[in-house]
């Protein structure tokens, strides 16, 4: 099985997964305590418009696809501040835009609809040095936020307003936190794939939420268990042949399981 | 140098201070604060004490004193509470106004309090609300409302649901712009860009309904009051260490912050603001969640800080029974006013 780490698509592959597991779960986080859900949803609609102009116009879906991701949140969080309405509602609007946009180019350039939904499914093995760069350097930016704004993360994280008025300046905060999870949730689909960036993302840390006291825990041990879910999901889709994000998921859906049921048996 | 005050703890000197009238006895304070020693196992040596110095040294805790010089109006107040105290030289009056000022109905508590504010050691700040006018989408909530609360005062503000309670605190704290009128915290007008990089002289706590269960612990809530201080781990620590000392809860601080009672809550919440050094402490209906233990608490916890380190108060709540215990001055919202 090592021997195929020779093979430099499974070498990066490798290389990617393990630094996305070990930092992603951190806006796994962010989602889950600034109940953000609706967004990964528009996140990953923007991703099949995203892939349906990159196929379209034959540009790399990638970075097509990071960049409407970005946009829409940009727009998102212009609406959400100028109109003063809901995060949640304007990521609902934006979903239904936005699939019907990937519609249209799909329609109007002939584009094989299957190939764009392909992108739902990630390509871990297919990444390109640049990509690899790309993950790895945000990987390494993510850290440096959370290290960075961990005191003023925590106090948004416990009460918006009482982290307003502790003197934090939670608005910048709270859309800096929407794009980094936009950039993550982006980069994350083209590893392993919408239908199991959960497993990346959510799982790790609403594991590390079932058993940490503080924030401080809750954010190692996301990292912790996302670096152990990416790690034992590669070698286990090595060991019995099957897709990387499958490895990935199977492992982190075992250990949310068994801490979950250990958890209620606990409580009750 | 002479001192002017010398603590010593069994042999050994833990203190000294060369400083005049009642500072050193502040400064003993402080210290005892910081280092957390039990005050009662003490020997002050004072130079000149007064009536003043006297209950001062009670409020304080100690015990056993010796005084180079001391004032015939300290002995009373030594001997009602039971304090072993000596002296060089005994005359009828120090010359210093402050003894004059301390009258006999005064209680220790309140003696303090004064004498805190006289050498402006209260730590709250004026507050004055001018013609205030608040809207609410299209309704009209605060109406030319005016309030003007001195340094370390405390007020109540009642009123049926909907009269506008928790829209003027939210206001007073930036969250809700006026339609017009002013409000000054201290020297800074609310909305201004100086109070922008000075928002956390105002303390916030609010009904501890917080729907939010993601695990944060007790010691994790109060830093939040230092979020915007650059800090070292370690200093950061012991202030957090030092405001849940003070508002005892400092044997929680490792648990579970929403695994702790309405009462141990509010204890971690009132440390936060302390910890953020708030100058004015604006509370939200702060008895909504909380039994009748965790009433008496934060009962005790207010009027202790109100005699402490007393700053600026204003609490908004309905629950009459309550705040007759409190027995702050109250004022009425009504119809968009305070009457």
């Amino acid at each position: 099985m090592l021997e195929m780490l020779s093979l430099p698509p499974i070498l990066k592959g490798l290389l990617v997964l393990a630094f996305a597991g070990f930092t992603f779960p951190v806006t796994g986080v962010y989602l889950l305590r600034m109940n953000l859900l609706p967004l990964r949803f528009m996140l990953m609609h923007g991703a099949i418009l995203g892939g349906a102009i990159a196929l379209a116009m034959q540009y790399n879906p990638f970075w097509t696809t990071m960049l409407v991701n970005l946009l829409m949140v940009l727009l998102m969080t212009k609406t959400s501040r100028s109109m003063q309405v809901d995060t949640g509602q304007i990521s609902m609007f934006m979903m239904v835009i936005s699939i019907s946009l990937a519609f249209i180019f799909i329609y109007k350039f002939n584009v094989p609809a299957q190939d764009t939904l392909s992108l739902l499914w990630g390509s871990l093995f297919a990444l390109s040095w640049h990509e690899v760069v790309g993950v790895l350097a945000f990987s390494g930016l993510l850290l440096a936020f959370q290290f960075q704004y961990r005191r003023k993360l925590r106090a948004v994280f416990f009460d918006r307003e009482i982290a307003f008025s502790s003197g934090v300046n939670e608005g910048r905060l709270y859309y800096t936190i929407i794009l980094l999870t936009a950039i993550t949730v982006a980069a994350a689909m083209k590893l392993i794939g919408a239908l199991l960036l959960d497993a990346l993302l959510l799982l790790p840390a609403l594991i590390a939420s079932l058993h940490a006291k503080s924030l401080r825990g809750v954010i190692i041990w996301s990292c912790l268990w996302g670096g152990i879910f990416s790690l034992s999901g590669f070698f286990l889709s090595l060991a019995i042949d099957i897709p990387a994000s499958s490895g990935v998921a199977l492992m982190a859906s075992v250990v949310f399981l068994v801490i979950y049921l250990n958890h209620k048996r606990f409580k009750s | 140098m002479e001192h002017s005050l010398i603590v010593t703890h069994g042999e050994e000197i833990i203190f000294t201070s060369n400083e005049h009238w009642l500072h050193p006895l502040f400064e003993l304070e402080d210290f005892l604060k910081e280092k957390n020693i039990p005050s009662s196992e003490l020997l002050v040596n004072d130079k000149i004490a007064g009536k003043a110095a006297a209950c001062l040294m009670v409020r304080l805790g100690v015990t056993r004193c010796h005084v180079e010089l001391l004032s015939e109006r300290a002995i009373p107040v030594f001997k009602a509470h039971e304090v072993d105290f000596s002296y060089d030289s005994l005359v009828e009056q120090i010359q210093c106004r402050t003894e004059d000022l301390i009258t006999d109905s005064m209680s220790i508590d309140d003696a303090y309090l004064f004498l805190r504010k006289r050498a402006g050691r209260v730590q709250g700040l004026p507050v004055k609300i001018e013609n205030l006018t608040v809207d609410i989408g299209r309704k009209n909530i605060l109406e030319n409302l005016s309030l003007e609360l001195g340094r370390g005062e405390q007020l109540v503000i009642h009123g049926a649901n909907g009269t506008g309670k928790t829209t003027l605190l939210r206001t007073l704290l930036g969250f809700l712009q006026p339609v017009q009128g002013t409000i000054r915290v201290g020297d800074i007008m609310v909305g201004s860009n100086e109070w922008r990089h000075n928002r956390s002289m105002i303390g916030y706590v609010h009904q501890e309904n917080v729907k939010n269960t993601f695990p944060i612990s007790a010691e994790e809530v109060v830093a939040i009051g230092l979020s915007e201080r650059k800090l070292s781990s370690k200093e950061l620590n012991y202030r957090v260490e030092l405001a849940m000392r003070r508002t005892g809860c400092f044997h929680l601080a490792k648990q579970s912050y929403h695994r702790l009672s309405g009462g141990e809550k509010q204890r971690v919440s009132l440390a936060r603001c302390l910890s953020q050094n708030a100058r004015v402490l604006l509370f939200d209906e702060p008895t909504s969640f909380l039994d009748s233990g965790g009433k008496e608490d934060l009962l005790q916890l207010l009027s202790e800080l109100s005699s402490t380190e007393a700053p600026t108060m204003i609490l908004v709540s309905h629950e009459t029974a309550w705040l007759d215990q409190l027995n702050w001055p109250r004022k009425e919202l009504k119809g968009g006013q305070l009457c």
